[in-house]
């Protein structure tokens, strides 16, 4: 139980940071379509997911292990 | 300090008295944040409570081993599933190793085991499980022996038929899907397929079985992965098959969305691409097996029941019974059950299957016999000595098993490099669909543009699709799956070749250096030689002129003859106890000669004998004897500086005071040192011959076998300091010797080979074992580790070579020259043929065959273990 509790604990630390991040690169790339050349809407927010999930994907194994790390050691 | 502290409770090895409880308490006392110390020398043991903030488990450790006492560890072998490529490696060692109380961890793609060591008490087997679930993969301790065998068997054969099925479901659907996508291009063919399977529609309501079907598996893992921190190459397909369905079912329904419309409905994409990397995991399991199909056939040697004779019954019992001292009977035919000496009857034995000994072995009473060998001819009575996990079948599995488990360093490059990949790859494929989505789309795109090997035109597809699809085939055409393989599975195949010759290796590291030996140092008494002084030369004297018999079989011509000579030497010599009379006596023996006793007997301390034979005073010894006793040898004393002067040792014998004749001994070369030298300089290393005789005999053996370098005179402590200045002009160094004597040596050197240890291989030092006493399998041993490193060299040049010409293809570095692009699925076909390649790559070390084992007769006999073992011991299976 106390091992589920951790898990549980160290899942919602890691999305409280690779959740910002991804969105974050996400918008990141919807600022620069927006800024960048006249690109339909719908390729805007496809690129949006794409580049947040993609981004999700590599922070999401990062961040977690380095948290996990972090609760074990404290 | 921190608020939290650690009690720890450590085994400690090597405590002997009070001194070594306050030496290691106060090598403890010095680790920071280390307090409540107490080592118990009762039960040897230290109990602390430490900081980890200040200090970690590895310190402790430490701080004990720097002052000569160790902490004791254990292994513990769990079985990993789930594991399918080298980055998984690293995400399971990682997780391990993060584990308190763990001392190292290294996992084996090929055999689906991690091998722990730990501190007991600190760590449990439960809290290894537990981490290796949290990284994602299942793990459960490995069972030994036959179950293990029975249970991995199994578990290969439910994923042969997993993937087989998810083969037959996506192969069959997806060949439909290609027809329908393709419908406009079947030309004559258009009048067979019903035209609503090209409906866009249809081929998408086709495709989605596939993907959540048989390609659920790389949605489920990737995510159980993801959830624990972990990024494998599931993500990667799962990312490319997830994308390419998502868009296709987005374009399907909402064709005006904007992502390229019906133009761009990839679902064949994902079909195909689902297909082909279950392809490759389904070739990829009906592969891999067969790369550790060694230990499996050594284990299928073991019979299952023995005919035991109890109470003078015989009755058949299961053989893991059997008790130390049971007499078993063995009939011609069957399989002898454990170790044994042999009580009653007599028989050949082939040995083939163990020791790589080509000939039946004979076996009479009080010979030893090795269980999972094969009796022959006639039947025997046996008492067990040695059952279970004793015998010498069951340690040279353990060895096989624990070299294969082991890890060469070249592959602990390859997994740290496949490791981190991954994520690399993700970046890039971030970057890929950024470039393009910005610079490449609006610089290059042109609507003429196709696949390769696809008639199919990307036409009208928007900024946003093309630049998707680049990125997804870069994720495809990067996954690492052949790198994890290629150097595992050579290592299997390898050390099974080389165990089918009887040459065992402890370790893939072993194998790795034994590759790259520059120097081969052997150690010259009982190893280049038998170990033992025998009769080379009889010189006799008669009226002045002599007569010499090095071969022991000239006629008689002489009234003193040689055999003559040796006859009278042998007579006096009959109770010494001496080396060199009991050589002389064996000399007299061998010839057939007839040895009566002597009528006396004296014997004289450090000079020799004096006997009465056939009513004549019979004097052998030094030829300071002779002197002492006024025995002139003038006329033989040229002839003996000659014999010494090549290494041996000269008797002297006088028949009553008169000069008679020279017994030479020496200690001979084994029958096939010469030929594994020769061997050796042909595949360029320098041999070296270390031994702690004086230089004169050191180097007439030396020129016997041809060596050209002596290292004379050495202590035996002083052999590994020699070794260490080999190593010391930079080269790599191996050390042939006895495994026992020479441990010191043997330990120093890059690869320490014990030659000739018989079947008792547990007790060996060294990295390498030689089962035989022929000088021949130190050729064998270095011909199967070239062998093996250049296997592994070709198969990571394979797994490479597909990703590093892929990458750049599938991110449309060429598309700006010849508007072609990697579609997903072929992209997945070429990973699928990379790790394939790779495996049967790996296969082709069945055929091979070192050089000085390819006169031998192949074996015959179906169904025989020897034929058994030598079909499948080496790189795969029958």
């Amino acid at each position: 139980m106390e091992h589920d509790d951790m898990e549980r604990d160290i899942a919602r630390r890691s999305a409280l940071i690779y959740l910002p991040i991804a969105t974050g690169a996400g918008l990141l790339f919807l600022l620069a379509a927006s800024v960048f050349g006249n690109y339909p809407l719908v390729a805007k927010i496809g690129g949006t997911v794409w580049v947040g999930l993609l981004s999700l994907i590599v922070s999401m194994p990062l961040v977690t292990a380095r948290v996990k790390k972090q609760i074990g050691r404290s | 300090m921190s608020a939290v502290t650690r009690s720890l409770s450590l085994p400690i090895q090597g405590m002997t008295c009070a001194s070594c409880v306050a030496h290691v308490e106060g090598a403890l006392k010095e680790v920071p944040g280390a307090s409540k110390i107490v080592v118990n020398l009762g039960n040897n043991k230290a109990t602390l409570t430490y900081d980890p903030a200040q200090a970690t488990l590895a310190d402790v450790i430490r701080a004990v081993d720097e002052v000569g006492y160790a902490v004791a560890k254990a292994e513990l072998t769990l079985q990993v599933n789930g594991m399918t490529c080298a980055s998984c490696v690293a995400h399971v060692e990682g997780a391990l190793t993060e584990l308190d109380g763990v001392t190292g961890a290294v996992v084996n793609l090929g055999l689906g085991t991690a091998r722990v060591t730990y501190v007991p008490g600190v760590v449990s087997a439960s809290a290894m499980r537990r981490a290796v679930r949290d990284a994602g993969y299942e793990a459960q301790e490995r069972d030994e022996g036959a179950d293990a065998l029975d249970r991995e068997r199994q578990a290969r054969e439910d994923e042969i038929k997993r993937q087989g099925r998810n083969l037959l479901i996506a192969g069959t659907i997806g060949l439909i899907v290609m027809t329908g996508t393709f419908y406009d291009m079947l030309g004559p063919f258009k009048a067979v397929v019903p035209v609503w399977l090209s409906y866009k529609w249809v081929i998408g309501l086709l495709t989605t079985p596939i993907v959540f079907g048989p390609g659920r598996q790389f949605f489920t893992n990737s995510w159980r992965g993801l959830k624990h921190g972990v990024a494998d190459m599931n993500l990667l397909y799962a990312t490319g098959i997830g994308a390419a369905y998502g868009i296709a079912v987005i374009n399907t329904l909402f064709p005006k969305a904007g992502f390229g419309g019906e133009g761009a409905t990839f679902f064949e994409s994902a079909a195909l691409l689902a297909t082909f990397i279950i392809l490759g995991r389904w070739l990829e399991a009906l592969t891999r097996g067969r790369t550790s199909e060694a230990i499996r056939k050594l284990m299928k040697l073991q019979p299952k029941v023995a005919r035991v004779i109890r109470a003078g019954q015989e009755e058949e019992i299961p053989a893991d019974e059997l008790e130390i001292g049971d007499l078993i009977m063995v009939r011609p035919g069957e399989s002898i059950p454990v170790d044994g000496v042999v009580r009653e009857g007599y028989s050949a034995v082939d040995e083939a299957m163990l020791t790589g000994e080509s000939l039946p072995v004979e076996k009479k009473t009080g010979d030893a016999v090795i269980g999972g060998t094969l009796n022959k001819t006639g039947a025997f009575k046996f008492a067990a000595t040695r059952v279970g996990k004793d015998t010498a079948l069951a340690q040279i599995i353990h060895l096989v098993e624990n070299a294969q488990a082991s890890k060469a360093p070249i592959q602990k490059l390859a997994d740290w490099v496949a490791g981190h990949f991954i994520l690399g790859v993700h970046m890039l494929a971030v970057a890929v669909f950024v470039f393009w989505f910005f610079a490449g789309y609006p610089a290059f795109f042109n609507p003429n543009s196709s696949f390769i090997l696809s008639p199919y035109k990307l036409g009208a597809i928007g900024v946003f699709g093309f630049s998707l699809l680049l990125s997804v085939t870069v994720l495809v055409i990067s996954c690492p799956c052949a790198v994890g393989l290629a150097t595992p599975s050579a290592m299997m195949a390898g050390t099974g070749k080389a165990a089918e010759y009887g040459v065992l290796f402890k370790g893939a590291e072993a194998i790795e250096n034994a590759s790259h030996l520059k120097t081969i140092v052997f150690d010259k008494t009982g190893t280049l030689t038998k170990g033992e002084p025998s009769v080379t030369d009889l010189v006799a004297l008669d009226e002045g002129r002599t007569t010499s018999d090095a071969g022991l079989d000239e006629p008689l011509s002489f009234v003193i003859s040689p055999s003559s000579l040796l006859r009278l030497a042998a007579i006096t010599e009959k109770n010494s106890e001496h080396p060199l009379g009991e050589a002389i006596v064996r000399a007299a023996q061998a010839k057939g000669l007839i040895l009566a006793d002597a009528e006396s007997f004296n014997s004289i301390p450090g000079h020799g004998v004096a006997a009465r034979v056939d009513g004549r005073a019979v004097l052998l010894g030094t030829r300071k004897l002779m002197r002492e006793q006024n025995v002139d040898f003038a006329p033989l004393l040229s002839r003996a500086e000659g014999l010494e002067a090549d290494g041996k040792t000269v008797m002297f014998v006088a028949v009553d005071g008169q000069p008679t004749g020279l017994i030479a001994v020496a200690d001979t070369l084994k029958e096939h040192s010469a030929e594994a030298i020769g061997h050796l300089h042909r595949l360029g290393l320098e041999v070296v011959m270390i031994t702690g005789d004086n230089r004169r005999t050191a180097e007439a053996i030396a020129r016997q076998v041809g060596i050209d370098r002596v290292l004379a005179e050495v202590l035996p402590q002083d052999k590994a300091e020699e070794v260490k200045k080999l190593q010391g002009l930079g080269r790599k160094v191996a050390m042939v010797g006895d495994g026992v004597n020479d441990a010191p040596a043997l330990a120093q050197s890059d690869v320490g080979m014990a030659i000739g240890s018989g079947t008792d291989v547990a007790k060996e030092t060294g990295h390498v074992i030689l089962i035989k006493d022929d000088l021949r399998d130190v050729v064998v041993a270095l011909e199967v580790a070239r062998a093996t490193m250049n296997k592994v060299k070709q198969n990571l040049f394979w797994a490479f070579v597909y990703n590093t010409l892929g990458i750049p293809l599938a991110a449309g570095l060429l598309y700006p020259f010849v508007a072609l692009i990697i579609s997903p699925e072929l992209a997945g076909l070429l990973m699928a043929v990379s790790s394939v390649t790779v495996t049967l790559n790996t296969l082709l070390l069945k055929g091979f065959k070192p050089s000085v084992r390819r006169e031998d007769q192949p074996r015959r006999g179906a169904g025989e273990p020897s034929a058994q073992l030598a079909a499948a011991s080496s790189a795969g299976g029958d």
